[in-house]
């Protein structure tokens, strides 16, 4: 018999077991999978600041990190990808990869990088969440690192600058909505009509953008146009996380095709605006901005004088 | 549309491959593919929705387990990986961007926590990612059926670095190799696209 196993993250709120994609991930896995976690906030602990999120404890064994929590359920017997085929646990691996790679930069610059979120959102949930004195600073660690994360990732060559990239990273944001809810099409769940740990990541990305009370948001309005993947999202809440006995939704009929391929259109011009952006930026002298500024600018000049 | 190549030192330097058209310069994988698309010359119009999210989502895969298995274990870097980033240039310019592209590949390896792995556990990485692939093309020619895509060049470039060159030890072209259908692959398109020009 398995040793109890307990899990600790960040806290409930929006509607969701927590707030934080990583917990998500692991939670929404336990469930798929069977595993009875003792979920433990970290929330007006001093966790908060010592320990990294999520962390699984299982008699002795401390294991951190989506990915290793989820292997090591899988060999506790709690395997939600039993029933998949080899080619389906190879795509698994290819979306998780795509997942990490163009969603990730976006969601951590939605809620820690942009000004507006992170000053009426984010920093107040986090703060409100920590112990003092830990609020003082937790918000403003976690949204350094975040900011590191996505210069160390995507920015290019020596010269931080997050306006040179912002463009870009929105960009390749929306692409892999659309390619994830192609890729979803009407169905419940990705692989036939059972959960697994791709539904996992995809649900813990997703449900903070989808849930959250964003200000600015052009990535949010943007997920709220895939039917599919809100639907997706509200699925799995209502039948793992819900009190009630789970239902599944009815596909729904093939009228997004229509809003998915106006939205690869829109993508598409995008990225063409971003690469001369991209040409514009480098042509124009470099100037420090004063703060991390939502809107990439485009012209050169130090000083405009209103007409 | 013809393309020139040419080697030659410019400010895009330390982002090779790059090609050369008319007053333009296009660098990186990403934006020639960007770049040929909007020139009218596309792989994988023939896709449909689904096979081009698939598409990407594998390019993602190769893209960050191969690169890895290239750069950040030390004495491969150091004998093979820096040596031949630097040979199209002049010294010290190849010296210092081979340094940087290392510099760049282990910041990012760290930034999303693949820092800390071990040799082993980059081999074991490699291995999984070459099952995964191994596991989608099957018997297939390409990854698509029987068009070459931009998944199918990303592919062949990697493996085909990692088989040829002769690395501090044989284990990682030996893991690859055991993929029949890969080695396969990599030899058809060696073939069928590299060869003619050896007249």
């Amino acid at each position: 018999m398995a040793a109890a196993m307990e899990l600790r993250c960040w806290g409930a709120d929006w509607g969701l077991p927590s707030v934080h994609t990583d917990s998500l991930i692991v939670l929404a896995y336990a469930k798929f999978a069977g595993a009875k976690l003792t979920v433990c906030p970290v929330d007006w602990t001093w966790k908060t600041l010592t320990a990294s999120l999520p962390e699984l404890v299982c008699g002795d064994s401390v294991v951190q990190e989506p990915t290793q929590i989820l292997n090591f359920l899988r060999k506790q017997r709690f395997n939600a990808d039993y029933e998949l085929t080899a080619r389906q646990g190879a795509d698994t691996m290819a979306f998780i990869a795509l997942l990490e790679e163009k969603l990730r930069p976006a969601l951590l610059h939605t809620f820690w990088v942009d000004a507006e979120n992170y000053s009426n959102l984010t920093r107040p949930w986090f703060a409100s969440h920590s112990p003092f004195p830990l609020n003082f600073f937790i918000p403003g660690r976690l949204a350094n690192i975040a900011l590191d994360r996505i210069l160390l990732t995507k920015g290019e060559g020596l010269l931080h600058r997050i306006t040179g990239v912002e463009g870009k990273i929105y960009s390749d944001a929306k692409e892999c909505l659309n390619l994830i809810s192609y890729r979803l099409g009407t169905a419940n769940y990705f692989f036939d009509n059972s959960p697994s740990s791709l539904d996992a990541f995809v649900f813990g990305f997703l449900a903070p953008l989808h849930k959250a009370d964003l200000t600015s948001s052009p990535l949010q309005s943007h997920l709220r146009q895939l039917d599919n993947l809100t639907r997706f999202c509200d699925n799995i809440l209502a039948a793992h996380f819900g009190a009630d006995k789970p239902c599944p939704l009815p596909p729904v009929q093939e009228t997004m095709d229509a809003n998915l391929q106006k939205l690869t259109q829109l993508v598409n011009k995008e990225s063409n605006l971003i690469e001369k952006m991209d040409d514009n930026l480098r042509s124009s002298p470099q100037h420090k901005p004063h703060r991390p500024d939502p809107k990439p600018s485009l012209s050169g000049s130090k000083s405009s004088l209103p007409a | 549309m013809s393309l020139a190549a040419e080697a030659f030192v410019s400010q895009m330097a330390g982002k090779i491959p790059f090609i050369h058209v008319g007053n333009q310069v296009v660098s990186e994988l990403g934006p020639i593919v960007q770049f040929t698309k909007a020139k009218g010359h596309s792989l994988s119009d023939a896709l449909d929705d689904v096979q081009r999210a698939e598409m990407k989502a594998y390019m993602e895969l190769v893209y960050n387990m191969l690169l890895s298995a290239e750069w950040c274990d030390d004495a491969t870097a150091a004998e093979i990986s820096r040596p031949r980033y630097s040979s199209p240039y002049s010294w010290p310019l190849g010296k210092i961007l081979a340094y940087q592209k290392q510099w760049e590949v282990r910041r990012k390896m760290n930034a999303i926590g693949w820092g800390g792995k071990t040799l082993e556990q980059v081999y074991e990485d490699v291995n999984q990612c070459c099952q995964a692939l191994s596991q989608r093309l099957g018997t297939q020619p390409y990854f698509f059926n029987k068009q070459a895509t931009e998944l199918d060049a990303l592919v062949f470039g990697h493996l085909f670095t990692i088989l040829t060159t002769r690395l501090t030890s044989t284990e990682l072209a030996e893991r690859v190799k055991s993929y029949n259908n890969l080695l396969m692959f990599c030899r058809r398109i060696e073939q069928t696209y590299f060869e003619d020009k050896k007249d």
